[in-house]
């Protein structure tokens, strides 16, 4: 099966006044049609800027993208001039972003600026582009859409808003729907009913979502692939299953170990130390090598001549010599699941190539949902 | 079509609609409604030339005979404008506009070609008529002069103009003889005219300047700020004297020049809000729905920037009225014979140096006002957009 979306090893740089800073480096990842790819990743890690990268929305100047290629579909976006851009976005491609309260014009009705992009995109009358944006108010759920079509955005609440973004981005059924961090603003119920609106849309019309989140329940219950992103690259990348059953890159497993879990009785969340380098003074070799638990616990029962004493957040500690010289690349660790870390047991015999995840999760989530509230029957009946 | 009961207002509506609801704003419109009023209905309100007559047994209207294009366009652009705005607004807004803006680029062009009034006036004819009896029946304008018509049939030479306020004349006359009330009335025209197209070119050039430099920041931005301080250091008065000392006094020309200076304030407004609005996530949205260039900057960003330039263009009518009104003052305004405001002021000095009070107390409270009211409304409008002052739509 070939990729809906490829990107091979993008470089994007943003040029300010204190110098070049480069957000993204030699990102590659891929989404296949139907397939949801999570990018996970802290705050400034580049999920956002690489996402934006696909549309060509990084303001330019000062963004610039340095290098590399994004296929959609075989053709080369970034090569594509303005015009044949602005027909792949939002017809081909859209995306919904992370504030659903300052995402919609204040002086336009909601049905002015969905049956905008209609018109544009389907060539159609503008009575047939209201038939389409009511049709699509109401798949997204919105109840009266022959009214609230005509309502203004601060007529409605947050998670409607989030619904009339998603009306708007998928009026124009696109393959590829980019979701910024969709439901980060909103509050947890609503949350709940956005993502399960997502899944039931990707459902009916086939497209591919890539989902950018921070939050590891939502790409545990939505996604089918994951990449994860730290300090401007990708540091691992693999199926759902594999990543939460075997994460092989030391940021993944710090991920996993922040996330609070309810049987533990821990007066302190567990964090990962530090805070995500400021991309104007990334650290040397390994990114990763001033937090990482793995390279300190390596370094203590190593020889000192392979270790390096280094200052990091007003301590110092000793890591190995290799994290500090050497940047890791992503290699093959296994079927379906890429890492860029040299402390995997099986990096050095490891093959760089080009990460492709081709996956589609077993269950739907229904399912799934039957299977936990059968699991928590057991559970009362045990 | 749409639900009556829950008409959705936008942002700006709303600010609208708390502006008109502002008693300060609402006195500074009524005012302004009253020149509008005036400016459209001149030739009715005072007008040498009866608006109906009967003589020799057949009904004709004199008034109607010497209309101008200035006054028929004005007459239909108005008529077109009500029924538009007030009669048809189940209609979309912009089709509305376009319909509007339609209409009266026609009514210009059809009058100017199509209406022809008589080259020579004869203002007393009418008057004569009625003395010799031959007219039956009269409907004459409230105020029966025209603003040219010098009374030469009333000549008297122990009476020389300017005559000061009388039974006939209620504001006077001045020294050619023209009734003041009726001047004060045409002029009506001047000052909307002077202020509305000015301030219209200003904001035109203000907003496209403006949006390119706020949208494409860099060197677009430097650029277009050089230009905005070489034309923010031109002092307008001065280039109003130069240009009319030397070439011939037009009003057209008097508007552009206005507009051509002023519109720097409105061009670092539309740029400070265009810089803030740019990076917002709903222009970001409207991109990365593939919209185009143009409808992003113009659809979405612009509506967005206007609130602002709404105050100024307000203080800029006033300050357009006032500055016309200077050059009349001077002088150096429109051509001799047409009505202005500031050119009844120039007289009110006499021959002998003797104040004729008339000829400065009308028309200076008549600029008061006016510019007073375009302030109050300013001020009501920066009020109501203030979002400091309400919550921010």
């Amino acid at each position: 099966m070939t990729p809906l979306l490829e990107i091979k090893n993008l470089n994007v740089a943003f040029n300010t006044e204190r110098g070049q800073i480069r957000p993204v480096r030699d990102v590659s990842m891929s989404i296949f049609p139907g397939q949801t790819l999570a990018v996970v990743g802290e705050s400034g890690c580049g999920k956002s800027v690489t996402a934006l990268s696909i549309l060509r929305l990084i303001p330019q100047p000062p963004g610039k993208i340095l290098g590399g290629q994004i296929l959609f579909e075989g053709r080369d976006l970034v090569a594509l001039r303005e015009e044949e851009m602005q027909r792949v976005r939002g017809k081909e491609i859209a995306m919904i972003f992370q504030e659903p309260m300052t995402s919609l014009n204040p002086v336009y009705t909601i049905g002015d600026q969905i049956v905008e992009a209609v018109k544009l995109h389907q060539g159609v009358t503008s009575r047939e582009a209201y038939q389409i944006a009511e049709q699509s108010l109401n798949d997204v759920g919105i109840s009266d859409p022959h009214r609230r079509i005509h309502e203004y955005p601060h007529q409605m609440s947050g998670g409607m808003r989030q619904r009339v973004m998603i009306a708007m981005a998928l009026s124009c059924r696109p393959k590829l729907l980019i979701a910024d961090e969709p439901t980060t603003a909103l509050d947890v119920t609503i949350q709940a009913q956005i993502l399960e609106l997502l899944r039931k849309l990707q459902r009916e019309t086939g497209m591919a979502i890539m989902l950018i989140t921070h939050d590891l329940g939502v790409v545990a219950e939505n996604a089918d692939a994951v990449a994860v992103m730290y300090a401007s690259r990708v540091v691992e990348t693999a199926t759902v299953e594999t990543l939460f059953d075997q994460p092989q890159h030391p940021y993944t497993e710090g991920l996993f170990r922040s996330v609070p879990k309810l049987n533990e009785n821990a007066a302190r969340l567990t964090t990962i130390p530090g805070s995500v380098p400021n991309p104007a003074k990334f650290p040397s070799g390994c990114k990763f090598h001033p937090r990482c638990a793995r390279t300190r616990k390596l370094a203590a029962s190593a020889p000192a001549d392979q270790t390096t004493e280094l200052k990091s957040g007003g301590e110092i500690i000793r890591v190995l010599t290799r994290c500090v010289n050497e940047e890791p690349e992503l290699r093959e660790i296994q079927p379906r699941q890429w890492a860029a870390c040299h402390q995997i047991a099986s990096y050095n015999s490891a093959k760089v190539t080009p990460p492709v995840v081709d996956h589609k999760r077993e269950v739907t989530t229904e399912h799934s949902t039957e299977a936990m509230q059968l699991e928590a029957a057991k559970g009362q009946t045990a | 079509m749409r639900d009556e009961r829950t008409v959705p207002r936008s942002w700006l509506a709303r600010a609208m609609l708390d502006t008109v609801g502002k008693t300060s704003a609402r006195l500074g419109l009524i005012w302004i409604s009253v020149i509008a009023f005036c400016a459209v209905f001149a030739p009715f309100l005072a007008n040498s030339y009866p608006i109906l007559v009967k003589m020799n047994g057949h009904w004709s209207s004199p008034m109607a005979q010497h209309f101008t294009p200035t006054d028929v366009t004005l007459l239909v652009v108005t008529f077109a404008a009500i029924v538009l705005f007030v009669f048809l607004q189940r209609f979309r807004l912009f089709a509305r506009l376009s319909a509007f803006a339609a209409i009266v680029v026609l009514t210009i062009t059809l009058s100017l070609l199509f209406v022809h009034p008589p080259l020579t006036n004869v203002f007393e004819q009418y008057r004569d008529l009625a003395k010799s009896g031959d007219v039956q029946w009269a409907l004459d304008a409230p105020i029966p002069y025209s603003p040219g018509d010098h009374l030469r049939d009333q000549f008297d030479p122990d009476r020389p103009h300017p005559w000061s306020p009388n039974s006939a004349h209620r504001m006077g006359t001045d020294q050619f003889g023209a009734d003041i009330s009726s001047h004060m009335i045409h002029a009506c025209r001047v000052a909307m005219a002077v202020g509305f197209i000015s301030t219209g070119i200003a904001m035109f050039i203000g907003i496209f300047i403006g949006g390119l430099m706020g949208y494409f920041v860099g060197l677009v931005d430097l650029l277009g700020m050089r230009l905005v301080e070489i034309f923010g250091a031109i002092p307008t008065l001065y280039l109003l004297l130069a240009f009319v000392s030397v070439f011939e006094r037009n009003i057209y020309v008097i508007m552009a020049i206005i507009g051509a200076t002023s519109w720097v304030g409105n061009a670092r407004f539309v740029r400070a809000e265009f810089l803030k609005l740019r990076g917002q996530d709903f222009v970001q949205a409207a991109i990365a729905s593939g919209l185009k260039l143009r409808s992003v900057m113009f659809r979405h960003v612009l509506p967005n920037a206007l609130a602002p330039l709404l105050v100024s263009a307000s203080f800029g009518i006033a300050s357009a009225i006032l500055a016309e009104s200077v050059l009349s003052f001077l002088g150096l305004g429109l051509p001799v014979g047409e009505a202005s405001w500031g050119a009844l002021l120039n007289q009110a000095v006499g021959a002998g140096g003797a104040f004729q009070w008339w000829l400065g107390t009308y028309p200076g409270i008549a600029i008061f006002l006016t510019v007073f009211a375009y302030n109050l409304i300013g001020e009501a409008l920066r009020d109501a957009l203030d979002p400091k002052l309400r919550g921010a739509g």
